[in-house]
């Protein structure tokens, strides 16, 4: 199977070009034509570490023919990569935000519905095993009893080199605790979100570094999330969120990355922090990879992505102005 | 030295936690209650019970409020009026106004006003303060405060959902710790959910869900709930960060000793009672010593915070609460 990486923007393209690279049914190619003025060959030149091919251009990539991309671009770009590749008939898995607008990400959806190619969200953690196992739990009327509280939290450390709105805190952080709970919640759509903010820990205003988001669902569920960055070199928080369901008879914790082994390393001076598990972003690639080979689709789609970006556009607009932010209900959603 | 007299008004659960307490810290406890059981609950003890508030203030270096919060208020005025230092359980009153009046009327008058916030006094938190006060926690960003606990009698109280039902009081802990940790808070979110208007019956679930955002920037997420099942009765976490790192904290954590397989309900050994550290503080307080680590504009701060909540949950808006001093 053929699948690109269309453009070395995000932070994490290398990283699933160097998965995409181990799995032995894959035909790599990478196409990066923007390039960065700090590093214009970086595509090229991981391309050429890997043994993949490199495409110049976008015409060029899509040429190829691919089964299925992974849209890593910036994000004003990626509406066009994902229409084109629905037109080559490629599935789509694309970073978070699809857009930065609702119009936009609600066009992609449409696109790729029309062209019979799946669209998925870059979440990792939704397409792991153990996510699996915690809704199977949850859908339990015995173990939960109704759903009515939902805690989150990703602490993930702070980015080396900050690039505003995608690397601050909301933008990079809410989205995959917020795709959890839509999958757990089966698509209900957000009723109100209110959010807070600080920039403590970046020290630049226009990049919030700490932030807080409660949403309230159609069906009632309340969900509170701390998307906030953790200390730099913090190895607990790195590995995975954690999410707690309140249920009126009982409650659920799930950690994506359970603590392994402690203890105290002397050659860093640090605590020690071993978590077990697959790496999940291998397990998502691997499943992106496996679903886009049967023709279907695996962790959340282009709809949950649309939920989820009008969620964190509600709270951006709460940060503006201290209030909670109502969202229109579609009647379908009313209970 | 004189031995210290201490009236101690109301004879429940959290009185008779009080009452062993100042009689471990060497006080005299006089017992006056309304509800008949204060001669049962003193002999148990070996304190003296009297019939009136006005017999049990006479004389007393203090007076601890341990009765429904309704009747804080006179109590309090009372003692304030007669001098006598007060030492009042949580919340201090029911409502903003109560509040103000009793923390002016204690200002007024010069009398130490001390309210039971044993939250303050639990190992756990007390030394994230400590940590957070050296220093070590750097400015702080953000934090999370989790209680659960289990309400193991019907709440036979009176509380409306409007007046922010039976959570306003719960979430007191959490609220209590933000504030001590980060300071004035500014804004204020919440949502409340389930059994949140009293009467409730036993195992009442409810969660209380709350965002504060303090006039630093740093911002806290308070959860408190009753949970339906009674194990384990209560656990609490934190979860705070600073430019300085991290500090976190789970009551699940395997303690000193931990018991697997016997009955329910048997805890491991969790070292000296916070309510003994708390009152052993105020009574050297009261006895002349350093003033203790709270005192009545912290009970105040604490009500207002949660009557915002309240009032947020109540009209689905962010409440933002008015802080001295700073810029509007």
């Amino acid at each position: 199977m053929k699948v690109a990486v269309l453009s070395f923007a995000h932070e994490r393209a290398a990283t699933y070009a160097r998965l995409l690279g181990d799995l032995p049914d894959v035909e790599l190619v990478i196409a990066d034509p923007d390039g960065s003025p700090d590093d214009p060959s970086r595509g090229r030149d991981t391309a050429r570490r890997l043994g993949a091919a490199y495409a110049d251009s976008w015409d060029e990539v899509f040429a190829l023919r691919p089964d299925a991309v992974v849209v890593t671009s910036e994000t004003d770009r990626r509406r066009d990569l994902v229409e084109r590749a629905a037109g080559a008939g490629a599935h789509v898995l694309c970073e978070h935000p699809l857009a930065a607008d609702e119009a936009d990400a609600q066009a992609m959806v449409r696109v790729c519905e029309e062209a019979g190619v799946r669209l998925s969200l870059a979440s990792p953690v939704c397409f792991g095993p153990a996510f699996a196992a915690v809704r199977q739990e949850l859908a339990k009327e015995e173990v939960l009893g109704d759903l009515t509280t939902v805690l989150g939290a990703y602490n993930r450390p702070r980015p080396a080199r900050s690039r505003a709105a995608e690397s601050g805190a909301l933008g990079a952080g809410a989205p995959p605790l917020l795709d959890m709970v839509d999958a757990v919640l089966g698509g209900t759509p957000a009723q109100q979100v209110y959010a807070q903010a600080n920039s403590v820990l970046s020290g630049d205003p226009d990049v919030e570094s700490a932030a807080l988001v409660t949403v309230r669902y159609a069906d009632g569920t309340v969900v509170s999330i701390d998307c906030s960055w953790g200390p730099a070199d913090d190895a607990s928080a790195a590995g995975g969120p954690t999410m707690t369901f309140v249920g009126d008879r009982g409650s659920v914790e799930f950690t994506a990355s359970p603590r392994l082994v402690g203890g105290f390393d002397s050659a860093t001076s640090r605590e020690r922090w071993e978590t077990r598990g697959d790496d999940p972003y291998a397990v998502m690639i691997g499943e992106f990879v496996a679903a886009a080979g049967r023709g279907s689709g695996a962790g959340p789609d282009g709809a949950a992505g649309v939920r989820t970006l009008r969620i964190v556009r509600a709270a951006r607009a709460s940060l503006r102005t201290g209030q909670p932010v109502e969202l229109a209900v579609p009647q379908a959603a009313r209970s | 030295m004189r031995q210290l007299e201490v009236a101690l008004i109301g004879a429940g659960l959290i009185a008779r936690l009080h009452l062993e307490a100042w009689t471990g810290a060497g006080a005299s406890v006089r017992v006056h209650s309304q509800d008949g059981r204060a001669a049962e609950l003193a002999a148990e003890f070996g304190a003296k019970a009297v019939d009136s508030l006005a017999d049990a203030l006479d004389g007393a270096d203090a007076v601890d409020i341990c009765s429904p919060t309704g009747t804080h208020r006179d109590i309090a005025l009372a003692a304030i009026a007669e001098g006598v230092a007060v030492v009042c359980e949580k919340p201090l009153a029911a409502d903003v106004a109560e509040a103000e009046e009793i923390v002016g009327a204690a200002d007024r008058a010069g009398v130490p006003l001390y309210p039971a916030h044993d939250i303050r006094f639990a190992p756990a938190f007390a030394r994230l303060h400590e940590v957070a006060a050296d220093g070590r926690l750097g400015a702080g960003t953000v934090a999370r405060f989790t209680v659960a606990g289990y309400h193991p009698r019907a709440w036979d109280g009176h509380a409306s959902a409007e007046s922010g039902g039976i959570l306003t009081d719960q979430m007191l802990h959490g609220v209590d710790i933000a504030y001590w940790l980060f300071g004035d808070v500014v804004r204020v979110h919440a949502h409340y959910q389930g059994e949140i208007t009293a009467p409730a019956p036993q195992g009442t679930s409810a969660t209380g869900t709350a965002v504060l955002t303090h006039a630093s920037g740093a911002l806290s997420q308070v959860v408190s709930r009753w949970t339906p099942t009674p194990q384990p009765p209560i656990r609490v976490t934190y979860h705070v960060a600073g430019t300085g790192g991290t500090i976190v904290h789970d009551s699940e954590w395997p303690q000193e000793i931990q018991v697997s397989g016997g009955p329910a309900g048997v805890l491991g050994y969790y070292g000296e009672s916070p309510f003994a550290a708390e009152i052993r503080e105020f009574a050297q307080a009261l006895r002349g010593g350093p003033p203790p680590r709270l005192v009545s504009h912290d009970a105040l701060a604490a009500v207002r915070i949660t009557q915002a909540a309240a009032r947020s949950a109540w009209t689905g808006r962010a409440v933002e609460l008015p802080v001295k001093g700073a810029a509007a």
